[in-house]
């Protein structure tokens, strides 16, 4: 039964991070195609930006697998 | 090669090279802490250690592959490529987790993980600062 719960708890860290990951990620790719529509002589500009952006929305996440990878295995 | 696409390509190499040497700094940081460690606990020092590996392992080929020049690209496989570098760099952290907790025995998660979040605080404050026009749009 423990078990089963440390199993559950490391589904749900992994897959709200999963979710969170992907609107971020979603809403960040779909305003680099509107930017690079609007001005296409921004998009190196853009890409750099991008870059640094998803750095910062798929951290959190990231740490989210990592605990969840840790209850998984370690647990 | 036209004259954006050399544009283009300087871009990203100059991003590139500065990203990369944030890393460096980081990884130094992070050797370097350690070192230190190694002083009071080993089991503690090579935790931190493979803290710092499991956030700059990943990072370094995401940027590596994401920065990569290439002139004249279009936004759609522009977009493409950095999906498929992200999707390879969560890949790479799952596998690296799984690994250190099954093999590395015994292990101090605590020091790992902080070493991990402080990596990833360390790499947002630096890379904003390195490029922080975005914020004043």
């Amino acid at each position: 039964m423990e078990q089963s719960l440390v199993y559950l708890a490391a589904a749900l860290m992994m897959g709200l991070s999963a979710i969170g990951a992907a609107v971020g990620i979603g809403m960040l790719g779909g305003k680099f195609l509107e930017g690079a529509a609007r001005q296409p002589e921004l998009v190196p500009l853009l890409r750099s930006q991008f870059f640094i952006v998803m750095g910062l929305v798929d951290a959190v996440p990231m740490i989210g697998v990592g605990l969840g990878m840790y209850l998984l295995f370690a647990v | 090669m036209g004259k954006r696409g050399q544009k283009q390509g300087i871009h990203s190499q100059v991003t590139r090279k500065k990203i990369f040497r944030i890393f460096l700094i980081q990884a130094a940081i992070a050797v370097f802490v350690s070192g230190g460690l190694l002083l009071i606990d080993i089991v503690t020092a090579y935790s931190t250690l493979l803290g710092a590996a499991l956030y700059l392992i990943p990072n370094l080929y995401f940027a590596n592959r994401a920065l990569k020049s290439r002139p004249g690209q279009s936004p759609n496989t522009a977009l493409v490529e950095l999906y498929a570098s992200e999707i390879w760099k969560m890949g790479i952290s799952i596998v690296a987790f799984a690994a250190v907790f099954i093999l590395v025995e015994p292990l101090s998660p605590f020091s790992l993980f902080v070493t991990f979040i402080l990596m990833q605080i360390s790499g947002w404050i630096a890379q904003m600062n390195l490029n922080n026009r975005f914020l004043k749009l």
